[in-house]
Formats: structure tokens, C-alpha cells, sequence
């Protein structure tokens, strides 16, 4: 039925390619494949086969950056996902070294890092005015903190019987376990997003709360599932984690928060919440990933490698900025 | 001296694609008050930046006192004594009303601010306003009308000769507009010279001498505003002849679909009972804070009342959040299009279907062609000036912005009361005439509906009943014949007594 006017209005979806293509996930895919190229040229050594190999200690902190994608589209922030990987993982170590069966190694790891995203959750739901960044904060040195008490006078624990996290790092030709727990993780987050109700629930907490309170969307029970997701998530990567390392000390997961943060960002999530795909946060993954492990490979000082991956996500986040300046700055014209 | 403090001629501004202002010109006599009325988008708003330097016209000339004057920037207009105060006080909440009211030109000495000095300087302005706080109160801590109060002597302070008020009723009781009346009047009376923006006819007349109307960008006139009819005026202002501001349909009520009874929330509202028929438009009126949004809040599961009941179709409801309410039929539209009706970032289809994604998808699973099939449909029955469903919110005016909430409503068709909150603020004329036009087939339609306003024009021509509280009370129910201006008035100023008994 038209308006009384007769006006009619337009429904009908036209993504061109030439809109796919020149998305910013679609220049992020072209900036992987350079970056790719160039790795190949600067060391010898980078191959499938190595890169693969070397692979599945930067992949844990990937299961990060999917929850963090969904808690930074919310408008929210978790910066205690690195210390919640520390005391899963240290209960990881314990648990097994205590003689436990592998599967409750594996149950007590996820839960642990539940019960921390839980308690985030329960905080930040229950008193809706409180900042999500100092909440975590606390959190993040209370997980820790627990952690080193667990941990003891040494601050490190090792795995005296490495069988159950062997099999887990297992590979099935080339490719690692842990690569395709990464991908399937990755498809079902990102189908989430972008085809369920609670995909777009997200984006309209994200992008006004208030509104999306009005409209009927339980907004807190949905922080509360991501805030629960994400500690999970953050067990997960603690027992991929433990399988690379062979234990746990008080370090461990330090740094992972900023990181999942960094990718989610790189990849086009803006902090404000509401804005972005997860598609670009996977790709930037994995191009950090690559970069790392080329420059790796060419021994390059790490301290130069944070240096070079810095400047490149302060220059992410600017290109759209100046990009969106100088077409202000052409229209004037 | 010229006949002119300030005129303006042949002023064009051109925006990249549009042309703002089109060969405009304007007079403003000495100790006058002169109305600049016009729909949302008639240039209004950027003429006067125009006139206050925040704009450089690309032409057109501008006179102050007979003299050629050109401003660089907002500084030279306020050196020459123009001063505006905008709708939204664009004030700093966090300091005191002596520090907003010196913001940027404070007094000082060898370097030193003059604390005393200044907090003198400002009661003595406050006075003169009669205002009733002091000038140590925290800004945010004040009203709307008393941070305009602010605004205006912030004015004072920097000895402004022409003052520019932007709409400033907008947000205003029709209590606290007569008190802004009054400090019009007595700045008129010492010689200050004042261009008043208005969708307001009321604020006009009673205030202007003479009114210039925009429309499109360009000048269409300046009358007299003794020698205008309102039917006049508001063909002028839009182009064509609306009959019937207010085509309110005969409509044959049904049942009794909603019913409040003895609804209290401490310290917001007490014993309030209502009740609103099928096909019903019940009004709900009273000065802004008199509890009325917070009633509606409370039956919508917002916040919670106290006690009392509510009662959809004779079954008592129990509803905790807006999510139940709209469950059970009862949706609110609320006050606030930009902050809690409307994702703004968002098209316009996705925040019709934004409720009922769950009703459409089919497992979580989001079913997106028939989302936009439902997005036209009724972005097209309240006829929504857009070209796509994919539009930004953001980038409609604000009554075209709440035709979208309208819709929003329509879509979930299991609604049974429609309580509007303000419906038509900020909302120019035009636009207005189409949102009553709406309201009027959704009663037809036999939705109940419940519009709460503090518009006396559209309270009177729209509603079958008006139910007035004041304090936290419903003081007065007047059907549709009953009601006048001054008995409504009489209903909302009730003495304060009721209020410390809500307390």
C-alpha cells in the first residue's frame, strides 16, 4: 500500500562488487595478501608448511578476539581476558598434574574461565553505571592475583604429564588442531553476528541502549551471555594455550586483552560500540599473525616488531579518519 | 542614525549541493521584537549564524546601525553586542552559573579573575531576570527554563544590544514560557532589540510586533503581526493552505481497553487513575515535572510503581520491563525520537522492524527480505518522506523521524495502546498537520491512544478527553467539550499543597 501521497519508497538491496571490494574488510583482505607477498621476500623460510607450524601460539589469542569483537560492538570493553587465561590455564596445570582424567582437565579450564566472565557479567549487569573498563581492571588484578596464590612461592607450575595436551596439539596433515577450531569459532561467531536477532541485538545495544531498551531487546541479559562467552572463550585459549607451553606461570595471557583489543580495532570495530564486522577483526588477525611470524623469522628484535605493529594500528584507525576529512574537504571544493 | 539597528539584504549562503539562504533580506527596527518564523529547513537556523559570524554569507550585505559591517567570526558579533541564546543551552553543567555566564570574557585584574566581583555582577543580572537560584548553583543542577535564564544573562553580561532567541519555548511549561514573556517584555522596555525563532504561534503573538517568513531558503515577507490571520501566516510559511490542522475523525468508541487505578511512585506521582477507550485519543497534560511521562514510564514497566494496578481489557497486568508491556499491547513512544525512540545510525527499515525481528526471523535466525518487506509497508502508511528503507534515521527531519517511530509502532500489530510522549516536538507545522492526521486513523483503526503534550492548540483538537495532573495528582478530567485554555491551565497550576503530600 502507498502513502496517501502516493510516495513510494525503495527496498530493494544493491551491494555492487565494487562496494564489497572497496570495504575496508575488503582492503584489509588486499593489505593480507600483500603482506604475505612481502614476508615471502624479506625470509626464505616462509612457507606454508613453517608458517603453519609456528602458528598455533599466536591462534590462542584469536578465540579472544571474537568475544572481544561482540563486547566492543556492544559499547562495552573487557580488559581482563588476559588474566582470566592465566588462571585458567594455571587450573589447567594443576588440575592435570593433580592426576585428574584429560576431559575434566579440559571442563575445569572452560569453567574457570566461565565463572571469571560470569562475575564480570554479574558486576556490570547488576550496576548498570559502572564503567566496564575499571570493573575489568579490578577483575583483571583479582584474577591474577588468584592466580599467583594458586601458583605458590615458584610463580610457575610445569606439566608433569603432558599426554592430554599432546593429543590436543596434534595435527591433521599440515594443519594443527587448533587451526580449525580458529575457523569453525570463526564462521559461527561472525554467522552470529551477522544473520541472528542477537547479532543485530548487539549493534542496537551498541549504537544507543536506550533505543534498543524501548524497542524490547533485553539489553542486560545480553551483556551478561557475552560477558559469560568471553570467559569462556578466554578457558579455551588457556588450554590451547597450555598445549604450546607445557605450563603456566604468573605471565601467562599478559598482554592478550590489548591484543584482541588491537585486532577487533585494526579490523574496523570501533570502541564506541555499534560499528564494525567481525569479518575485518578475523582477517586483521591473522594479518598481525603473519607479520609476526615473518619478521620472526628474519629475526627481527620483537621490541621492533611492537614497534612496527603499533604504527600500524594507529594508522588504521586514522586512514578512515583522514579518508573521511578530505572528502568533507573535496565536497567544499 | 538609520530607521534599522540591523539590516540585512540579498544574504546567500550556499552549502555544498544546496543553497541554504537565497537572496534574503531583513530588518530589525530599535527595541523591537520581531518573529522569524518558517518550517524545519527554511533557513532559519543558518541565517542567524549568519548574523552572529558562526557563517560568511557568500553574498549579501549586512548594516548594523546604518554602518557596513563584516564579521569574521562569532567574536566580532558579540563585540558589536549580538548575542544568541540557542534552544539547547550550549552551557558547561559542571560549573557554577557565575562561571557560564563569564565563560570567555571574565572579569579580571593584573591577571587575577575577580571572583567576588563576577559573582556579584551575575546576582545582580539574575535579579534583574528575577531569577529564583543563585549564581553558585551547579548548571546541570538547574532546569531548562533556568538555564535559558542563564543563557539570557550571559547575554546581558557582554552588553548586547540584539538578542537572538532561538526557539526558546520549545522546552518550556506553558508556565515557564510566561515567565520568559515577562523577561522579554522587560528587556524590550530597556531598549534591547530581539529576533525570536518560534514553531509556537502562542509565543508570537504574544510577543512580536512584526514576523518574517522563510520558506525554502528564500524571504517570503514581513508583516504586521496585528494585520495576520494564523491561516495566512501558515500558508505563507508553507506554501500551501492547510484546512485542518487537527483532522480529528468522528470515531464510534469501543470497550474500555486500558484502565490505571490508584498508581503511586514515591516522590513522583500519587493515586493516579486514568482510564482510554478503544478509538480513543486521551490527552495528558500539565506543566513539564507534573509527573506525566513518569506515569507512563511506570505502566510501561520502566520503572516500578509502588502500587496500584493496571488493567489491559479488565485483566490486571504485571509488567517489569517495556519488553512485557509490549507483549501485552501497550507500547510507548517516547519523548526523546533521538535517544530512546530511534537508532539513529541505523536505516530507517531496521529500526521499524527492530521489536519484532524475533516475530519475523524464525529461530534466532533473522529473515531479512521479510524485514524490508514489513519496513515499507509501513514506512509507506505514514507516508515517511524518504527515498530507500536504507536511509540513515539521522537523516530526516524531526517529524518525518517520528512518522518513523509511528511506524515502528504500526509494525507490531498485536498493539493495543499507543501512548505518545510529545509527539509533535520540535516538529514545524507541516509535518505536525500530518502527525494528526496519523494519530486520527489510528484511532479509526480503534488503537487506544494516549498523547501526553504540553501544547495547548493540539491537547484541545486532538483528544476526546484530557485528563491534567499537577504534582504528582491528576487534578481535572474534561471531555472534549468541556475544555478551554484557561480551564486546563487552571487544572495544571494547582497550589504546590499536593507536592509534599507525593512526598
Amino acid at each position: 500500500m502507498a502513502g496517501k501521497s502516493g510516495r513510494t519508497i525503495d527496498a530493494t538491496v544493491n551491494t555492487t562488487w565494487k562496494n564489497r571490494i572497496f570495504s575496508w574488510e575488503g582492503m584489509l583482505l588486499l593489505l593480507f595478501f600483500v603482506i604475505n607477498i612481502f614476508c615471502r621476500c624479506i625470509s626464505p623460510n616462509y612457507t606454508i608448511i613453517n608458517v603453519l607450524r609456528e602458528m598455533p601460539k599466536y591462534l590462542c589469542e584469536i578465540f579472544l578476539l571474537f568475544p572481544m569483537a561482540y563486547i566492543l560492538i556492544l559499547g562495552d570493553i573487557d580488559i581482563s581476558v588476559g588474566s582470566t587465561v592465566c588462571l585458567s590455564a594455571t587450573m589447567a596445570c594443576i588440575t592435570c598434574n593433580a592426576g585428574l582424567p584429560f576431559p575434566v582437565v579440559i571442563l575445569v579450564t572452560l569453567l574457570t574461565g566461565m565463572v571469571c566472565g560470569m562475575i564480570n557479567g554479574l558486576i556490570l549487569t547488576k550496576f548498570t553505571e559502572l564503567p566496564a573498563m575499571i570493573v575489568t581492571l579490578g577483575t583483571q588484578i583479582v584474577f591474577r592475583g588468584i592466580a599467583e596464590i594458586v601458583l605458590g612461592s615458584g610463580g610457575s607450575v610445569s606439566l608433569s604429564n603432558t599426554d592430554g595436551f599432546r593429543a590436543i596439539a596434534g595435527k591433521i596433515g599440515p594443519f594443527p588442531y587448533v587451526f580449525f577450531i580458529v575457523i569453525i569459532a570463526a564462521v559461527i561467531f561472525t554467522l552470529i553476528s551477522t544473520k541472528t536477532t542477537f547479532g543485530r541485538s548487539l549493534y542496537a545495544i551498541g549504537s544507543n541502549s536506550k533505543a534498543a531498551y524501548y524497542a524490547g531487546i533485553k539489553v542486560q541479559k545480553i551483556r551478561f551471555i557475552v560477558f559469560t562467552i568471553t570467559g569462556t572463550m578466554a578457558g579455551l585459549a588457556a588450554l590451547f594455550l597450555t598445549s604450546a607451553l607445557y605450563g603456566a606461570n604468573t605471565t601467562t595471557g599478559s598482554g592478550f586483552e590489548m591484543d584482541a583489543i588491537a585486532m577487533a580495532v585494526f579490523g574496523g570495530i570501533a570502541t564506541i560500540g555499534g560499528k564494525g564486522k567481525l569479518l575485518g577483526g578475523i582477517i586483521s588477525a591473522f594479518i598481525i599473525v603473519c607479520l609476526r611470524i615473518g619478521l620472526g623469522q628474519i629475526n627481527m628484535n620483537p621490541q621492533v616488531i611492537l614497534i612496527i605493529l603499533g604504527t600500524l594500528l594507529v594508522c588504521a584507525v586514522l586512514i578512515p579518519n583522514i579518508s573521511g576529512k578530505l572528502n568533507i574537504r573535496k565536497k567544499k571544493a | 542614525m538609520s530607521e534599522y539597528i540591523l539590516e540585512l539584504k540579498g544574504i546567500t549562503k550556499i552549502f555544498p549541493g544546496v543553497k541554504a539562504l537565497n537572496q534574503v533580506q531583513f530588518q530589525l527596527k530599535p527595541g523591537e521584537v520581531h518573529a522569524l518564523m518558517g518550517e524545519n529547513g527554511a533557513g532559519k537556523s543558518t541565517f542567524i549564524k549568519v548574523i552572529t559570524g558562526v557563517h560568511k554569507a557568500e553574498e549579501g550585505e549586512m548594516y548594523l546601525n546604518g554602518q557596513k559591517v563584516d564579521f569574521k567570526g562569532p567574536r566580532d558579533a558579540q563585540a558589536a553586542g549580538i548575542a544568541a541564546v540557542y534552544q539547547h543551552p550550549t552551557s558547561y553543567p559542571d560549573l557554577s552559573v557565575t562561571e557560564n555566564i563569564f565563560m570567555n570574557h571574565e572579569i579580571k585584574k593584573h591577571g587575577m579573575l575577580q571572583w567576588k566581583t563576577m559573582h556579584q555582577e551575575a546576582a545582580n543580572l539574575l535579579a534583574q531576570l528575577d531569577a529564583d537560584f543563585a549564581p553558585t548553583a551547579e548548571m546541570g543542577t538547574l532546569s531548562v527554563a533556568q538555564q535559558q535564564m542563564v543563557e539570557i544573562a550571559k547575554a546581558l553580561s557582554t552588553n548586547a544590544k540584539i538578542i537572538i532567541l532561538d526557539e526558546p519555548t520549545a522546552a518550556l511549561t506553558a508556565n515557564e514560557s510566561q515567565k520568559l514573556y515577562k523577561i522579554v517584555d522587560k528587556l524590550k522596555e530597556d531598549g534591547v532589540s530581539i529576533i525570536f525563532i518560534s514553531h509556537r504561534f502562542e509565543d508570537m503573538y504574544r510577543l512580536a510586533s512584526r514576523v518574517t517568513v522563510f520558506r525554502d531558503s528564500q524571504y517570503i515577507g514581513t508583516y504586521e503581526v496585528d494585520e495576520i490571520s494564523n491561516a495566512e501566516l501558515i500558508k505563507h510559511m508553507v506554501g500551501r493552505e492547510i484546512n485542518d490542522l487537527f483532522p480529528k475523525p468522528e470515531v464510534k468508541l469501543g470497550e474500555e481497553v486500558l484502565r490505571i487505578e490508584n498508581l503511586s511512585r514515591t516522590g513522583f506521582f500519587k493515586n493516579v487513575s486514568l482510564n482510554v477507550r478503544a478509538g480513543e485519543i486521551v490527552g495528558l497534560t500539565g506543566l513539564v515535572g507534573a509527573g506525566r511521562t513518569e506515569v507512563v514510564e511506570s505502566v510501561c514497566g520502566i520503572t516500578k510503581p509502588d502500587s496500584g494496578c493496571v488493567y489491559l481489557e479488565g485483566k490486571a497486568l504485571h509488567i517489569k520491563n517495556p519488553t512485557q508491556a509490549m507483549k501485552q499491547g501497550i507500547i510507548l513512544l517516547p519523548e526523546d525520537r533521538q535517544k530512546a525512540g530511534l537508532i539513529l545510525s541505523w536505516g530507517l527499515g531496521r529500526n521499524v522492524t527492530l521489536p519484532i525481528i524475533s516475530e519475523l526471523g524464525n529461530r534466532g535466525i533473522c529473515n531479512e527480505a521479510k524485514e524490508r518487506e514489513v519496513a515499507k509497508k509501513f514506512l509507506e502508511e505514514v507516508d515517511t518522506k524518504a527515498v530507500t528503507i536504507f536511509d540513515p534515521a539521522s537523516s530526516l527531519s524531526g517529524g518525518n523521524q517520528q512518522k518513523v517511530v509511528v511506524a515502528k509502532a504500526l509494525a507490531q500489530d498485536y498493539m493495543k495502546v499507543i501512548i505518545m510522549d510529545e509527539p509533535t516536538k520540535g516538529v514545524d507545522v507541516g509535518a505536525k498537520a500530518e502527525i494528526y492526521q496519523i494519530m486520527g486513523e489510528l484511532a479509526k483503526q480503534g488503537y487506544a491512544i494516549i498523547m501526553i503534550s504540553s501544547e495547548m492548540p493540539e491537547i484541545l483538537g486532538m483528544c476526546d478527553r484530557i485528563y491534567i495532573m499537577c504534582n504528582g495528582k491528576v487534578t481535572g478530567e474534561l471531555s472534549r467539550e468541556e475544555a478551554t485554555q484557561e480551564t486546563i491551565l487552571e487544572f495544571a497550576m494547582e497550589k504546590s499543597k499536593a507536592k509534599e503530600e507525593v512526598k
